[in-house]
């Protein structure tokens, strides 16, 4: 029997009351939650004459005005690097004191433009991430400070000179203390600077706060190896991973480097039948959980028990001595096994910040010997190092009085600190307060003093975000705004002579010496790269035991607390892009919820956009979610922010607060809460999920390996059948020289979003707002399908990207009255926005659903009041793509201005297109490389070889659209 | 010269004809006048802005006569990078320099053998007819911008013919029309009903095609000459002193944008050239003026596409090997820069028809292996610009 997909509980239902879906579709839209004139249409025929009058005097008045002036105002002096018209590309670092990414920044006549990924860095190898790649609008945002404050009021930085070094100096004399708060600081340079300044102010303690901790991990491989680090992972190696609680593929740690090195293991590409497998066990239905082969829902308080349950099977199965432990309630010997069998090439990480956990992990990891192959403590990851126990004395001593400075870098406690009114009232006792925030948040708000940081593509620094592996930070553009880096600003008040570009170059002639400093610093700055050369790596030396322990399973209702994909930590409230990503999961924009196991809703009444209390503390509403374990919740964090700026402040709510506590460790997850049913009340969510929903048909399609194994075609039949069936009466088109193609390996495919971010980056696509989501208008050119299979209570997801299709038989063509949308010489279905009349016969005759229509003007219309509107943000917008108007048809185009350009530069440079050098927005920063872009009649490309594959199969084949873009089989490493 | 195109405000339409005639006689004048490669007469362009061949001192001397004046050895070494020469103490080209006010030769990325080519160019006299090189110490009285125009009218104006009075036809037309249809239907002078009929249709007619014309005409600038903030002549720079249009629009072969050049590079020739024969001091003063302020000079661009159009220079000028004059018109005998083009998506079209690609010449088009065959095989003549998508909506809008 074909296996059925569904997309929400709703079609789950009907699906299995055994009623065809194909006769009773689900209603694909509700006019309920509508205006009446949404529903009615407000104008009368009276209207209709006014608006006739009306439109005819405009267009006479219009006609007979002058042209305007335009103006063409040249450099002085022309800048050599920059040709206007011509893109420039910088190497630089993205690092956010929680997420590493090398990049390079795309300028458009010096203002930078678009995120691309850097395939230089060993570390990140040029994948991004969705937030890496809507960084860029947090350079053009209005809520950014303009100028220095004091006291709340607008001052110049020679006042905030003489005032904090008169401050500084004050305490520094009479010996006070003075705290010194940052996030991870990741950079050598910057570390050396903070080390110079604590030198001249000696009473300045520093401490390092992350938002999440990852302290334990730190503290159990002290206690393992006597050494405080978090150890590289390298998933690449790993052929099994099994994961607790630690979403490596979407929020966890480095997700773009993790992401890179999981898919290389899972190309099933050119014969190759090696494939890693995935195991998963998790208390919410996270990106990664949704990717593995296999995954088990656990509470947050039974995760100690599965965990020591696998290490008495492994520690059994080699002859080592066990715990007496509960009984597991899930069962994992299998996962024992596939351990056992790959000793030295499997990887066991959890993601829980609790001391016990990490312990036990770190011992199944060193019984199996997977330090020094898939673990590394010689090389070590410097991302996370906060310290909690640090943070904590802190706030003490702040309320306690005795600290009378506080300096605050890239943190913003008063907002995300689990204790955020003691640190807010422990502020209050500080006599001298000052934040280097780049907005006014919720910390800076309360500070005396604030002095704006540059935005990062306003800065110099460098990182390094594992030993050895270094990389730059360089401006982009100039301070947009009256701000100074953080750095300078030590420079300044530590009297130290120069500014920070010449500080970190001084501090690179130590790295790659005098010799020749010039021309190897340029190409550290050309590569935004460089490695240092690589000690051989050691095995697991000298490994403490530890004693581990059980505990016991909770009763109550436990909590998980989680990293949205788009939002974080919440440092990108304010930015509309992530605000209306759809989250892979839930496909949910706009808020945050309450992700309710499917039985507990059931049992206690609850639907979908029903509004909870959580311990009488705040009210969300209700998102029913399969695969939520049963006994558990799961919130988001990141949302609830109230001095962020115009689009994020009041988005959902903070629950920063319930973070569990234990043992001085604070963790997502665990916390017992209560959650009681608001009577009468709902609240309406934005979701994405039954847009554009594909009715059941053979769209998603999977096998597993051994099933492939065995045949190729499998899970693929219906492609043979198809290829059969399609014959038709018209000779088929003939392309010559190029054609443009595109394959996405549904394999490698984790569903992360990055993709759709960078389309909309790259092609101006409008923000619209949660109202308009609602309505089923939003504009995104490509979106992610998540498909949901098997159980309800822990089910298999699948995740498709999905953009216009390219068919050389296209529905929409044939049906545009004006022939707006017509086919190309390359095999690109174009859309002339200035033909189109809006008609939107197109839209209805697309099979895929991948065409939007501009309800609106959504730029410069203060109704959406984002990015598009504000002549600051509408600088990120690309000069090569046009912003469509109101009442136009729109869609994927394959991102012709990069295919366009890449062509030129070929023309010039007299010689053939390389395959690769052509990339579309998506697919050059796609952290998996699932998806390929090249030309169809270039025998030796990669799209071309990937369509040899017998994995290969187009969307709705029956219908013979003959698309351009293919999708290649989703295998899963499961037995059958 | 054939025509001479000039400021004729508000009197801008053309015969197309004659302007092509005036094309077709430039390109014919060019093509006859000079005896070297074109690669040398290209390496020359960037000479010439300070440079003349027997035209007498402009920023740098004139170089009639340099291969009798200095060695080939030295011109080569000076030419490469006088400034590295100056600095090794050579007392010629320490002479040399200090003779024409210090200003420094630039360096130029030129093998010897370009170089020799040069020389044997200048030898031959070059393209540039002596009459036509405008000395700035001329004997003309420098006239003032106001002057200028007010005579140029009196100049010859072919190329461009008076608008059609449009409107007056129109409504003549559409009272005579209304007259007739009132005699029609109530006054009932007239007994022959068909002279009613005839000058309604033949003014319906005139009349409709009058608001195609104008209609069409909408957002088009076809003639826009408009007052700039520095009276600065193309004729004078690029038709009289034989600059070229590379020198200045120096991204038209590299960029989307032709690009306006920055004041830097008027300073480059004017740092000297401080008088001009038409405006005298004035017009260059602002342009020192703007140089020495430090405030860009806010030119009014002339030609405006529509923002849903993509145009890229650097096809057209540099793959596609167009000339300059065939989309902007005869620039070098325009003072006051015109758009002669209509720039419509019809007149775009009607180009990429008939325009051959660098089919052979470039590489890029070997992938293309049907039309290489069916170019073999003698089905096609040539590769237009539409063979080669060239008519595609999406390679201009996007």
């Amino acid at each position: 029997m074909e296996k059925k997909y569904w997309q929400s509980i709703e079609e789950y239902k009907e699906q299995n009351k055994g009623t065809d879906m194909n006769k009773e579709p689900f209603p694909e839209f509700s006019i309920e939650g509508l205006d009446e004139s949404e529903i009615k249409g407000k104008s009368s025929r009276r209207d209709f004459l006014k608006m006739l009058g009306f439109s005819v005097s405009a267009v006479a008045l219009v006609s007979s005005c002058q042209t305007p002036v335009r103006k063409a105002i040249p450099f002085l002096t022309q800048p050599e690097e920059l040709v206007p018209g011509i893109p420039n590309f910088y190497a630089s670092t993205f690092f956010d004191g929680n997420d590493y990414c090398s990049i390079l920044v795309k300028t458009r006549e010096n203002r930078p433009i678009k995120i691309e990924g850097n395939d230089m860095s060993p570390v990140s190898r040029g994948g991004t991430s969705a937030r890496v790649q809507a960084s860029v609008l947090n350079l053009y945002d209005d809520a950014r400070l303009k100028n220095p404050y004091k006291d709340g009021a607008e001052t110049d930085w020679a006042t905030i000179d003489k005032d904090v070094k008169a401050n500084l100096a004050a305490l520094s004399q009479s010996g006070r203390k003075v705290v010194l708060l940052t996030s991870t600081i990741i950079s050598p340079s910057t570390k050396k600077l903070i080390d110079e300044f604590i030198a001249t102010y000696p009473n300045i303690e520093w401490i390092t706060y992350d938002t999440l901790s990852f302290e334990a991990i730190r503290k159990a491989h002290e206690l393992n190896f006597g050494q405080a680090v978090i150890p590289e992972y390298n998933f690449e190696k790993a052929k099994v991973v099994v994961g607790f609680s630690a979403d490596y593929l979407g929020t966890w740690l480095d997700p773009v480097a993790f992401s890179k090195q999981f898919s290389k293991n899972r190309k099933i590409l050119k014969g190759n039948t090696e494939m890693s497998r995935l195991y998963q066990y998790e208390s919410r239905l996270s990106l990664t959980g949704s990717n593995a082969d296999y995954r088990y829902g656990v509470k947050p308080s039974d995760e100690v028990t599965v965990l020591l349950n696998l290490y008495n099977e492994v520690a059994k199965a080699t002859g080592m001595s066990t715990y007496s432990v509960n009984s597991s309630p899930v069962d994992v010997s299998k996962t024992a096994l596939d351990l056992l069998e790959n000793k030295g090439h499997s990887l066991v990480v959890s993601g829980t910040n609790n001391l016990n956990i990490q312990l036990i992990v770190n011992a199944i990891n060193n019984i199996l010997g997977n330090y020094g192959s898939t673990l590394c403590i010689d090389k070590p990851m410097n991302l996370k190092q906060g310290s909690e126990s640090a943070m904590a004395r802190i706030v003490n001593e702040m309320n306690e009085g005795k600290v009378d400075g506080l300096l605050l870098y890239n943190v913003n406690p008063v907002y995300d600190y689990h204790k955020a009114n003691a640190f807010a009232e422990g502020m209050k006792k500080v006599d001298f307060t000052l934040s280097f925030a780049d907005t006014k948040d919720e910390t800076a708000e309360l500070c005396q003093y604030i002095a704006p940081d540059n935005n990062y593509l306003e800065s110099w620094n460098d990182a390094e975000p594992v030993k050895g592996e270094f990389s730059i930070v360089q401006p982009a553009i100039r301070p947009i705004f009256n701000t100074r880096q953080f750095q300078d600003c030590l420079m300044k008040w530590a009297d130290i002579s120069g500014d920070f570009s010449d500080y970190l170059e001084n501090n690179w002639k130590v790295i790659l010496g005098e010799d020749g400093f010039v021309s190897s610093w340029n190409k550290v700055k050309y590569d935004g790269v460089y490695s240092l050369p690589q000690d051989e790596m050691q095995g697991n030396s000298g490994f403490r035991e530890q004693k581990l322990s059980d505990s016991e399973s909770g009763n109550g209702l436990e909590l998980v607390l989680y990293e949205k994909i788009a939002m974080g930590t919440g440092k990108y409230a304010n930015n509309p892009w992530l605000l209306e990503m759809p989250d892979p999961i839930t496909t949910a924009t706009w808020d945050n919820y309450v992700c309710v196991p499917v039985k507990y809703a059931e049992q206690n009444g609850l639907v979908h956009e029903n509004v909870v209390t959580i311990n009488g503390a705040f009210e969300l509403p209700v998102l029913v979610q399969p695969g939520q374990p049963e006994g558990t919740i799961s919130i988001a964090l990141g949302y609830g922010r109230t001095a962020v700026g115009k689009a994020g402040n009041g988005v959902g709510k903070n629950a920063f607060q319930l973070m569990h506590i234990s043992d001085g460790y604070a963790d997502v997850a665990g916390t017992e809460v209560t959650m009681e049913k608001v009577e009468g009340k709902t609240y309406e969510l934005a979701l994405t999920q039954m847009h554009h929903t594909m009715e059941g048909r053979p769209i998603a399609r999977e096998t597993t390996l051994q099933e492939y194994i065995k045949n190729p075609y499998a899970g693929n039949e219906e492609h043979l059948k198809d290829e059969k069936n399609n014959v038709t009466l018209y000779s088929k088109v003939d392309y010559d020289g190029i054609q443009w193609g595109m394959t996405i390996d549904l394999t490698s495919c984790t569903g992360c979003g990055n993709c759709i971010i960078a389309c909309q980056a790259e092609n101006n696509v409008p923000v619209i707002g949660k109202d308009q989501v609602r309505r089923r208008r939003i504009m995104h050119w490509m979106r992610i399908d998540r498909y949901f299979s098997d159980d309800i209570d822990n089910p298999v997801v699948f995740h498709m990207p999905v953009m216009c299709q390219h068919c050389d038989n296209a529905p929409c063509e044939n049906v545009c009255p004006v022939a707006a949308t017509n086919h190309s010489d390359e095999g690109l279905n174009q859309m002339a926005y200035n033909r189109c009349i809006g008609t939107r016969y197109c839209i209805n005759n697309c099979p895929y659903k991948v065409r939007r229509f501009n309800w609106y003007e959504f730029a410069n219309n203060n109704n959406f009041d984002y990015n598009m509107n504000s002549e600051l943000g509408k600088l990120v917008l690309n000069p090569d793509v046009i912003v469509r108007q109101r009442g136009v048809v729109e869609k994927c185009s394959l991102c012709v201005q990069r295919l366009q350009a890449k062509k030129l530069e070929a023309k010039r440079e007299n010689r053939p297109l390389r395959d690769g050098e052509v990339q579309t927005a998506c697919s050059q920063s796609c952290p998996t490389d699932a998806i390929q872009f090249g030309n169809l009649k270039d025998e030796k490309s990669v799209v071309v070889s990937n369509n040899k594959e017998e994995r290969m199969y187009h969307l709705l084949e029956r219908l013979h659209t003959l698309p351009s873009t293919s999708y290649l089989t989703k295998i899963v490493n499961k037995e059958a | 010269m054939i025509i001479s195109a000039s400021a004729v405000k508000n009197h801008l339409k053309c015969k197309r004809f004659l302007l092509l005639s005036g094309l077709f006689t430039f390109l014919l004048f060019t093509q006859l006048s000079f005896g070297q490669t074109a690669e040398t007469e290209a390496n020359f362009a960037v000479c010439k802005a300070c440079h003349t061949i027997g035209g007498g001192k402009l920023v740098g001397p004139d170089l009639q006569g340099v291969t009798e004046r200095r060695s080939e050895a030295w011109i080569i070494k000076f030419v490469q990078n006088s400034q590295a020469l100056i600095e090794a103490g050579d007392q010629e080209a320490i002479q040399v320099f200090e003779e024409n006010s210090k200003i420094p030769m630039p360096p130029n990325n030129l093998t010897d053998d370009q170089i020799k080519d040069i020389l044997l160019y200048i030898e031959s006299g070059g393209k540039v007819a002596a009459s036509e090189v405008v000395v700035v110490e001329t004997d003309e009285t420098v006239a003032s911008q106001e002057t200028v125009q007010a005579e140029t009218p009196s100049k010859s104006v072919s190329g461009r013919k008076d608008i059609r009075n449009m409107q007056i036809t129109f409504f003549v037309l559409l009272v005579l029309m209304l007259i007739s249809l009132f005699d029609l239907f109530v006054t009932k002078r007239l007994k022959a009903k068909w002279i009613h009929y005839i000058i309604i249709l033949t003014a319906l007619y005139i009349g409709g095609e009058v608001i195609f014309v104008e209609a069409t005409s909408l957002g088009r600038q076809q003639y826009y000459q408009p007052d700039q903030p520095v009276w600065f002549s193309h004729k004078v720079h690029a038709g009289q002193n034989q600059i070229d249009c590379m020198y200045c629009h120096f991204t038209a072969d590299k960029s989307m944008h032709a690009g306006i050049p920055p004041v830097a590079v008027c300073m480059n020739c004017h740092n000297q050239v401080k008088s001009g024969k038409n405006t005298g001091e004035s017009e260059i003063a602002k342009v020192t003026e703007a140089y020495n302020n430090r405030k860009p000079i806010e030119w009014i661009k002339v030609h405006n596409l529509p923002d849903h159009v993509y145009f890229n220079h650097a096809q057209h000028v540099e793959v596609g090997k167009v000339d300059c004059e065939e989309c902007h018109g005869v620039v070098e005998e325009m003072d006051e820069i015109a758009q002669v083009e209509d720039l419509s998506m019809g007149w775009c079209i009607d180009c990429h028809r008939t325009k051959e690609v660098q089919f052979v010449n470039n590489k890029f088009y070997e992938q293309y292996s049907k039309m290489h065959e069916k170019l073999i095989s003698g089905e096609m003549k040539k590769v237009t610009v539409a063979d080669m998508g060239g008519e595609d909506c999406q390679r201009c809008h996007y």
